[in-house]
C-alpha cells in the first residue's frame, strides 16, 4: 500500500504538496477509491479541477495516466483495441508461400503483435504497477459506449473475439469525470464512488491561484478572485471554472497589471469570459459593481 | 418510521440499518453499497466523524440532488443529540408526496363534463365507418362511451407508427465505409485478397426528443390523448425526455418509464399543482431552460411543444425563452388543438408571440391529424 493512503487526511497533505487542492470530501473520495479499489465518478462545472485531480493522483502513485477522451460517436475500435489492418495484409502475403493451412495463417495474424491496444485494453494491460486510468468527459460519449464500461469498470477484463478474454493484472485505478450535460445511468454510477465538485470558496480559490502563480501580489490575487466569485453570481452563459481564474490572473500578470482597473478589465476579460454575450454584460456594469465593500 | 444509531448494539448493526434507513427514503442502495460501507469502515475512516460522512456520502449518493438528501438522513440518523435533532428534523422534507386534487385524473379524462349537445356533433361527422369516424372527431367532443373505443383504437395506431417509424430508418439505411476487420477475415479464404469489401453500416441515428406538454384548464380534453401519444413516441425514440406544464413545469419521463398510463395520471396529479389554472407558458420554458437546458438541449433534440398558446403570462418572456431554445435544437414543433376549428387563427398573445420562432406549426385536434404526425418524426 502506498504510505499517503494510510489516512485520509495523509492524502489531502500529500497532494497539497503536489499543488493539488482537495477538501476533505474529495479526499475521503480518493483515499475510498484507492483503499475499496472501486471507480471514481467526479462530476462538476467545467474547470473545476475533476481532470486535474487524476493528474495529481498519478504523480502520487508515481504512475502512469493513460487517458480517455470521451466524445460522441466513440466506439469500441477508439476505446479498446483494433487490429492492424495494413500490416495484417502484409502478413497474409507474406504466409502465401508458406504452405501453413488457414487456421494456422488465421491464428498468426490475429496474434498480439497486430492488435493495437488503445487506452481501456493499455490500462488492464499494464504489467509493472497499475495506472490511472482517465475516462474524461464521460457525459459526451453515447448511451452504448456506457453500457459496454460497465463490464470493465466491474471485473476489469476486457472480451477479444480473436484472443479470449484479457484479465487485468493490476486493476486500474479509474476517475470518471462528467459535466452533466446528460445524466449518467443508473448502472454505471452505482458502479462508481460519487463525488460532485461545485465552484470553490474564495479562500480555497486563492489558494488554488497561488499555488498556480507563487509569484503573485496577495492584493491583485484576492481582487481577481473575489472578481470571479462575483461573475458566477450573475447570469452567465459560460460560467468561468477555476482555470479561467488562473488564465485571467495570468493574463494579467503578463501584462504588468497590480489591480483590476479599468484599463486592466477591459484589457483581459477575454480571459475569463468566453462568450460575446458575457462579456458585454460584465463590461457594462464596469469594475467597480463588482468590488466588494470591506 | 424513527431509526437511529443509537438504537442499533454494533457498529456493523448500525451501517447496515442506516443503509437500509437511506433505501427507504429514496436512496438508491443495495447490497453492494452497504457491503462497500462495510469495507469502508474497515479501513480506519472511523477515526473521524466527518470522513467518515462524506465516505459514506460518495458511495450512497450518485447525483448533488441525492448528496443533499443523504446529508440530511445522516444527520437525522447518526446525531444522538436530541436538543438539536428536533430542529434538524423540521427541515427534512423527505418524500413530500401532499395529496392535492387526487381526482385530477378523471378531469383530464374528459369523464362527467360532456354534454349532451356535444355527443350529437360527435356523430355528425361523416366517415367510412366507425374508426374513420372517431379518427375524425375532435378530441373535445368525444363523448364516454365513445372514449373508450377510441382509446383502443389509439393504442393499437400508436403502436403501429411507432412500429412503421422504426422500420422505415433500418430500411434507408445507406452502405457506409468498408469494414476492414471483417474484409480481413473473410480474405483469408481466398488467400489474402480482399474479394469481398464488406462494409459497415452507418450507427443508427441517435434521436432525441423533447415534449412539453400543456395540461393547463383549457387544454384538458386534449392532453389526456396527446399524454397517450406521448407515450407511444416513448416506444420509438429512447430518448425522450418529457414535461407537463401549466403555472410550472413537472418532470414526467421517470413517471412515463412505468407504461401504466394511469399511473402516469396519477403521478401527473399528485405532482402538479394548480391543475386547471392559467397556463404561463413563457415562465415554464424559462424553468425548462433553467433547470434542464444544459443538460439536455444538447445534440441537437427535436422539441415538441403541445399547447394551445393562450397564455396568461408575459409574452416577451415567452418570445426570448423560444428564441433560446430555437437556436439549441434542431427544430421546434408545435402542435395546437385549435387550429384544427375551422376559422382559427394564431391571434391569441402567447401563440402570436411564439410563432415567428416555430419551425412547424401543427394541429392535434383529432386522432387522425395525431397520426399525420408520423412522417415529421420518421425524418428526426
Amino acid at each position: 500500500m502506498h504510505p499517503a493512503f494510510s489516512t485520509s487526511d495523509s492524502v489531502i497533505a500529500t497532494l497539497a504538496g503536489l499543488n493539488y487542492v482537495a477538501d476533505e470530501e474529495l479526499g475521503t473520495a480518493l483515499f475510498l477509491m484507492y483503499r475499496l479499489q472501486k471507480p471514481l465518478l467526479l462530476e462538476g462545472p467545467p474547470g473545476v479541477g475533476k481532470t486535474e485531480a487524476a493528474l495529481a493522483l498519478a504523480s502520487l502513485l508515481g504512475t502512469k495516466l493513460i487517458r480517455l477522451q470521451c466524445y460522441e460517436g466513440l466506439d469500441v475500435n477508439a476505446a479498446v483495441y483494433e487490429w492492424n489492418y495494413q500490416k495484417q495484409l502484409l502478413g497474409i502475403r507474406l504466409q502465401e508461400q508458406s504452405g501453413l493451412s488457414v487456421e494456422e495463417k488465421e491464428k498468426h495474424i490475429f496474434g498480439n503483435e497486430y492488435l493495437l491496444k488503445r487506452p481501456l485494453l493499455q490500462s488492464i494491460m499494464e504489467e509493472v504497477k497499475a495506472p490511472v486510468l482517465l475516462i474524461d468527459e464521460l457525459d459526451r460519449s453515447d448511451e452504448e459506449f456506457e453500457a459496454f464500461l460497465l463490464e470493465l469498470l466491474s471485473a476489469f477484463q476486457i472480451s477479444i473475439p480473436e484472443l479470449g478474454t484479457v484479465k487485468a493484472t493490476h486493476k486500474p485505478y479509474v476517475i470518471l469525470t462528467s459535466n452533466r450535460t446528460r445524466e449518467l445511468s443508473d448502472a454505471l454510477k452505482r458502479r462508481c464512488l460519487y463525488q460532485w465538485i461545485g465552484y470553490p470558496s474564495l479562500e480555497k480559490e486563492m489558494d488554488i491561484v497561488k499555488r498556480h502563480l507563487p509569484g503573485i501580489e496577495e492584493s491583485l490575487l484576492r481582487q481577481v478572485t473575489e472578481h470571479v466569485q462575483q461573475f458566477r453570481t450573475r447570469k452567465l452563459s459560460k460560467v468561468p471554472g477555476v482555470s479561467e481564474t488562473i488564465d485571467w490572473a495570468e493574463s494579467l500578470l503578463a501584462l504588468g497589471h497590480r489591480e483590476v482597473n479599468r484599463k486592466a478589465f477591459e484589457r483581459t476579460l477575454g480571459a475569463v469570459l468566453k462568450s460575446a454575450d458575457d462579456i458585454d454584460m460584465i463590461r457594462s456594469e464596469g469594475p467597480e459593481a463588482f468590488h466588494i465593500a470591506s | 418510521m424513527k431509526q437511529q444509531a443509537f438504537s442499533t448494539t454494533g457498529l456493523t448493526e448500525s451501517i447496515v440499518a442506516f443503509a437500509g434507513f437511506s433505501r427507504s427514503h429514496g436512496l438508491n442502495i443495495g447490497l453492494q453499497e452497504t457491503q462497500d460501507a462495510l469495507r469502508a469502515a474497515d479501513t480506519g475512516l472511523l477515526v473521524k466523524d466527518e470522513s467518515f460522512r462524506f465516505g459514506l456520502k460518495s458511495l450512497f449518493s450518485h447525483s448533488p440532488e441525492e448528496g443533499l438528501l443523504f446529508d440530511q438522513l445522516f444527520s437525522l440518523y447518526w446525531d444522538t443529540n436530541p436538543t438539536d435533532m428536533a430542529d434538524r428534523k423540521g427541515k427534512v422534507t423527505l418524500q413530500g408526496t401532499v395529496v392535492k386534487k387526487a381526482n385530477a385524473s378523471l378531469i383530464m379524462l374528459g369523464q362527467g363534463r360532456t354534454e349532451p349537445g356535444e355527443e350529437e356533433e360527435a356523430k355528425s361527422v361523416t366517415g367510412a365507418n366507425e374508426t374513420e369516424r372517431l379518427k375524425h372527431t375532435d378530441l373535445s367532443r368525444v363523448n364516454v362511451l365513445d372514449a373508450e373505443k377510441l382509446e383502443l383504437i389509439a393504442r393499437k395506431l400508436f403502436r403501429e407508427m411507432a412500429l412503421r417509424v422504426r422500420r422505415r430508418q433500418k430500411a434507408s439505411r445507406q452502405k457506409g465505409k468498408i469494414n476492414l476487420r471483417k474484409t480481413i477475415r473473410r480474405s483469408m479464404s481466398y488467400g489474402g485478397e480482399p474479394l469481398d469489401l464488406l462494409r459497415m453500416e452507418p450507427a443508427p441515428k441517435k434521436q432525441r426528443l423533447i415534449v412539453l406538454l400543456d395540461v393547463s384548464g383549457s387544454m384538458d380534453k386534449y392532453s389526456f390523448y396527446l399524454l397517450r401519444f406521448v407515450c407511444a413516441m416513448k416506444e420509438y425514440f429512447r430518448q425522450m425526455e418529457a414535461f407537463v406544464f401549466s403555472t410550472s413545469l413537472v418532470r414526467i419521463s421517470k413517471a412515463l418509464q412505468q407504461e401504466r398510463l394511469d399511473l402516469v395520471l396519477q403521478r401527473i396529479s399528485t405532482m402538479s399543482e394548480n391543475w386547471s389554472g392559467g397556463t404561463r407558458i413563457g415562465a415554464s420554458l424559462k424553468e425548462f431552460n433553467a433547470l434542464y437546458g444544459k443538460r439536455m438541449l444538447n445534440g441537437s433534440p427535436l422539441l415538441v411543444i403541445m399547447s394551445d398558446g393562450l397564455d396568461t403570462g408575459d409574452s416577451a418572456v415567452l418570445r426570448s425563452e423560444m428564441a433560446y431554445l430555437q437556436r439549441r435544437v434542431r427544430k421546434v414543433v408545435w402542435l395546437n388543438p385549435l387550429k384544427g376549428m375551422q376559422g382559427y387563427a394564431p391571434t391569441a398573445k402567447g401563440m402570436q408571440a411564439a410563432l415567428p420562432l416555430v419551425d412547424e406549426f401543427r394541429t392535434a385536434h383529432n386522432l387522425q391529424s395525431i397520426l399525420e404526425l408520423e412522417n415529421l418524426l420518421a425524418d428526426a
